[in-house]
């Protein structure tokens, strides 16, 4: 886990990460999210929502979580509560907020890297194998409302 | 997204008698066409830029070049900031931009002025 505290570059990325997180959340959920360290339990399988960038930035966001904080944060974020084990509604939900993630990121970026693209998002239930790509600056950061946590990985 | 635009408007306390959704731009291209024999008018038009098959700047273009509702306000609802994107979605015909995330007070303050009167 990386500390934030001092101004390097890549404190730097994770502090704009932990802020777009903290913005979602707050404006869209109407929930505080917070940072925490460890890493996800994950045990009863994983929902998985990649945006990547191209253009000035080549690199990818990947959010994952349990299907059961999948289902709270859809219901947070819809203000409806799904109704079926794997509800679409949940897969749009969770590929919304790492859209949204990914491009509040991106708008903390300095020009030019700002101006660089992000795709639709991509979500599958079967898990990170074979989906992340391989870049050379990788930050996986934990998050945590209300007690549900979920993860991110960022790389480019 | 649909689902969450839509809660917005709720919130921001706006009466929503029909919604015709889209999940792409051929798609509300297609809504719009078929709208357009029909005597009750939309409202409004919400557009993501970031959709898959065709985005929403070139719904924008298409819509102006095929001249489909062309009196119905358009707001960009969008993580895509970016000046040269803005440009170009209100030199294709957007009215309004809503960068996400937004709070439905920010919706309601950028949508309902381009509302018709009551």
């Amino acid at each position: 886990m990386l500390a934030t505290e001092s101004p390097t570059p890549q404190n730097d990325m994770v502090n704009r990460l932990d802020t777009a997180v903290s913005e979602v959340f707050e404006m869209m959920l109407e929930r505080s999210c917070d940072p925490m360290d460890g890493d996800v339990n994950i045990v009863d399988g994983r929902i998985v929502a990649r945006i990547q960038f191209t253009g000035a930035v080549s690199g990818e966001c990947i959010l994952y979580a349990s299907p059961a904080t999948a289902a709270i944060t859809a219901e947070a974020l819809l203000g409806t509560a799904s109704s079926e084990p794997c509800d679409p509604m949940v897969d749009d939900a969770i590929g919304e907020l790492c859209n949204m993630i990914a491009g509040g990121w991106k708008s903390k970026l300095e020009h030019p890297q700002a101006g660089c693209l992000i795709s639709v998002p991509a979500v599958t239930r079967e898990g990170l194998a074979g989906l992340e790509g391989k870049f050379g600056t990788k930050f996986c950061r934990t998050y945590s409302f209300q007690g549900n946590v979920f993860g991110i990985v960022l790389a480019f | 997204m649909r689902k969450v635009i839509e809660r917005a408007l709720r919130q921001a306390g706006l009466e929503l008698t029909e919604v015709l959704q889209a999940s792409n731009g051929e798609e509300a291209l297609q809504a719009l066409r078929d709208e357009s024999g029909k005597s009750n008018s939309l409202a409004l038009i919400l557009s993501d830029i970031n959709m898959p098959v065709m985005d929403g700047l070139q719904f924008l273009e298409q819509r102006r070049d095929e001249k489909l509702a062309p009196g119905v306000p358009v707001v960009m609802i969008t993580t895509e900031g970016s000046e040269p994107l803005v440009l170009r979605a209100i030199s294709a015909g957007a009215q309004g931009y809503i960068c996400k995330p937004f709070t439905s007070e920010q919706v309601k303050a950028r949508v309902v002025p381009l509302l018709p009167a009551a």
